[in-house]
């Protein structure tokens, strides 16, 4: 609590800038590092590939059970996902913990503080929080100018994909999350802005909540011109399950046969990948202008 | 309302024929004009009369007419009517296992639930998710049979632990249903707590309870099966009455009541097991369905139970028609609704009818 009240100015983003060593974070908890860190704890899998791509994979101590990419990743000791396991989380000596906002067990961080570790917390809302937390991170970790590479990169990459599907007409998409019951993705999702990034209009538009469970009334009525099924190791819709939506045989996604797979990890994690992500989903949704059509299925 | 039935329908009052057949007649007009009702509203605008003009339309032999219309058919023919009916036989079913493991149990807290047989039906279907086995292989809905395994898994189990000396002693019976569902309902939390988050929501939203249209084949196939076993339990309804008096009287008037306390509870565990591995968990129906129907007409099984089944159909279905409209075109797990709208209902009635709970 006390670090809280230190100014009534707390929580605004020019407080940022300071210090230089002075960083605020999206929960508007302010964070003073003396020097970078050395051990850094990442609790998210979206985090570690945002610092893995930033080459301060040296500097991470632990990981999730889910971080998985890169594949150097898996060789970094486990902490635990949404409910963390404090000891092993503590034994690792970190000078600095990075958590999303989201999924976290809310008294976490309330321990973290008290313990006096170091945290920063990451929310992001939209495709461009990610660029600009990886460079928020990058000056956090003294890796500036490749966090900046990435980012600027990254902002390259989906402005061009941008570019390329504004001409085209948006494609009416169902983003299936899950089958029986369907639960698909609505407004508010991060995937709903992928989806409309990528030249798609997603069926579940008119949902009040960003993951509903969703009526197939609707699905037919609405009539997807293509299927999404986000696969991976670790989830997705098994192929048999995924052949029980050719039943519906007026959809137009159907008929035309557009049920398409798309690795679930670079959709879901709001990290480096998703201009892959996005690439590959908008390959999937207007093919004829992909210009790399290898991820296209 | 409440008076109105009892006018007819007063309970304690001597069963007669002509009472059997007013009560159970009535109910099923009203469950017959309540499916027609439920088929009426959906996330889409479709109702029955276009679709019954689009089906005569094609039967004479006429085009199909437009693409919407033929969109409307198939969303009232393949996904609206399979789910109500759907739903209609689930809260049957629960209701009535219900009323019998509640006479069988002598308890009043007793639902379809605390046996464990369901929890074994539910870790089976977790077990399938989990290792990703499909929903459908050939178009053999491959999840329904993995949980109805579980289920008979669980039914074994429990027998084995409950019976002793050839004997199924009711407060054994119950203990080993209630330890046996704590400790399966911990392997399920600890799947769900394995799996990515991402992932185990489906699992949690399954086990939450929902309807979803099954294919015709696997709805006939269940009909049938929920059919005959509620035939075979509407049989033995005489029975539950004699066994509600205790078992040594029970003994007493000649009633073998070993045996028909395994045929009961093999009974009720099969068709729950059923139950569960279409449709997850949808509680408050069994438990309170055959209570607010008892405390209307009394507590004669031969007529309590095919009642609470046509009231628990009835119950069902109109509460998943709330679940699928609601917040449409999203829905809302039907046992949410069951809890909320049959909860204070159930209240009201004991509010009012505090004397015939005893």
């Amino acid at each position: 609590m006390k670090r809280r009240q230190q100014g009534i100015l707390t929580g605004m983003p020019f407080m940022a800038n300071v210090s230089a060593r002075a960083y605020v974070d999206d929960a508007g908890r302010r964070l003073y590092l003396a020097k970078p860190p050395a051990r850094i704890v990442s609790l998210a899998p979206s985090i570690t590939e945002m610092l893995f791509a930033m080459e301060a994979g040296d500097q991470i101590v632990g990981v999730t059970d889910f971080c998985d990419y890169p594949p150097e990743a898996l060789k970094k000791p486990k902490v635990g996902y949404s409910n963390p396991n404090l000891e092993s989380l503590v034994a690792l000596q970190p000078d600095l913990v990075v958590a999303p906002n989201d999924f976290l067990k809310p008294d976490v961080i309330v321990r973290l503080e008290q313990l006096k570790i170091p945290v920063f917390i990451l929310a992001d809302k939209n495709v461009d929080d990610i660029f600009v937390h990886i460079q928020t991170l990058g000056r956090i970790v003294g890796r500036s100018p490749k966090a900046d590479a990435v980012a600027m990169d990254l902002r390259r990459q989906v402005a061009a994909i941008k570019q390329r599907v504004q001409r085209m007409v948006p494609v009416r998409v169902l983003y299936v999350l899950n089958s029986q019951p369907l639960i698909t993705v609505g407004p508010g999702s991060f995937i709903d802005q992928l989806i409309g990034m990528a030249g798609g209009m997603n069926v579940a538009a008119k949902s009040a909540t960003p993951y509903p469970r969703f009526s197939l009334e609707a699905v037919l009525q609405e009539d997807p011109e293509v299927l999404v099924f986000p696969v991976g190791k670790a989830e997705g819709i098994p192929e048999s399950e995924q052949q029980t939506w050719l039943q519906w045989s007026t959809m137009t996604a159907v008929k035309r046969g557009r049920l398409h797979q798309i690795p679930a990890d670079w959709l879901n994690r709001p990290g480096p990948r998703i201009a892959k992500g996005l690439e590959s989903l908008a390959a999937i949704l207007h093919p004829d202008s992909a210009i790399d059509s290898r991820v296209h299925r | 309302m409440v008076d109105l039935v009892s006018s007819w329908a007063n309970a304690g009052s001597v069963l007669t024929v002509s009472r059997w057949v007013t009560v159970i007649g009535g109910l099923l007009l009203a469950s017959l004009a309540v499916l027609v009702l439920c088929l009426q509203f959906g996330a889409t605008s479709v109702d029955v009369r276009t679709v019954a003009t689009a089906i005569t339309h094609m039967f004479r032999g006429d085009e199909s007419g437009s693409p919407s219309l033929r969109t409307s058919e198939i969303i009232m023919v393949q996904i609206r009517f399979p789910r109500v009916l759907m739903g209609f036989l689930v809260g049957a079913s629960l209701a009535a296992v219900g009323v019998t493991l509640q006479a069988l149990l002598r308890n009043p807290l007793a639902d379809p639930y605390v046996l464990g047989v369901s929890s074994g039906s539910a870790l089976g279907v977790s077990l399938a998710i989990l290792f990703g086995i499909g929903s459908a292989v050939m178009l053999l809905p491959l999840l329904p049979i993995f949980g109805f395994a579980g289920g008979l898994l669980a039914l074994l189990l429990i027998y084995r632990l409950a019976q002793s000396k050839g004997r199924l002693p009711i407060h054994s019976l119950l203990l080993a249903g209630v330890i046996l569902n704590a400790i399966l309902t911990a392997f399920i939390m600890f799947i769900t707590s394995i799996m990515e988050p991402n992932r185990s929501a489906g699992l949690m939203a399954w086990l939450m309870g929902s309807l979803t249209a099954p294919g015709y084949p696997a709805l006939g196939v269940f009909s049938m099966y929920v059919v005959l076993v509620l035939a075979i339990l509407m049989h033995k309804a005489q029975l539950l009455n004699v066994l509600t008096l205790g078992e040594e009287t029970a003994r007493s008037l000649g009633v073998e009541t070993e045996g028909v306390k395994k045929q009961l509870f093999a009974l009720t565990a099969l068709l729950t097991g059923a139950i569960v591995s279409v449709s997850g968990m949808i509680g408050f129906v069994g438990m309170v369905v055959p209570h607010a129907v008892r405390l209307l007409i009394g507590s004669d099984h031969r007529l309590l139970l095919p009642a609470s089944a046509l009231v628990g159909g009835m119950f069902l279905a109109v509460a998943d028609t709330l679940a699928r409209t609601i917040m449409a075109p999203a829905e809302i797990p039907v046992g949410i609704v069951t809890a909320l709208a049959g909860g204070p209902f159930f209240l009201y009635l004991l509010l009012c009818r505090k004397d015939r709970m005893l």
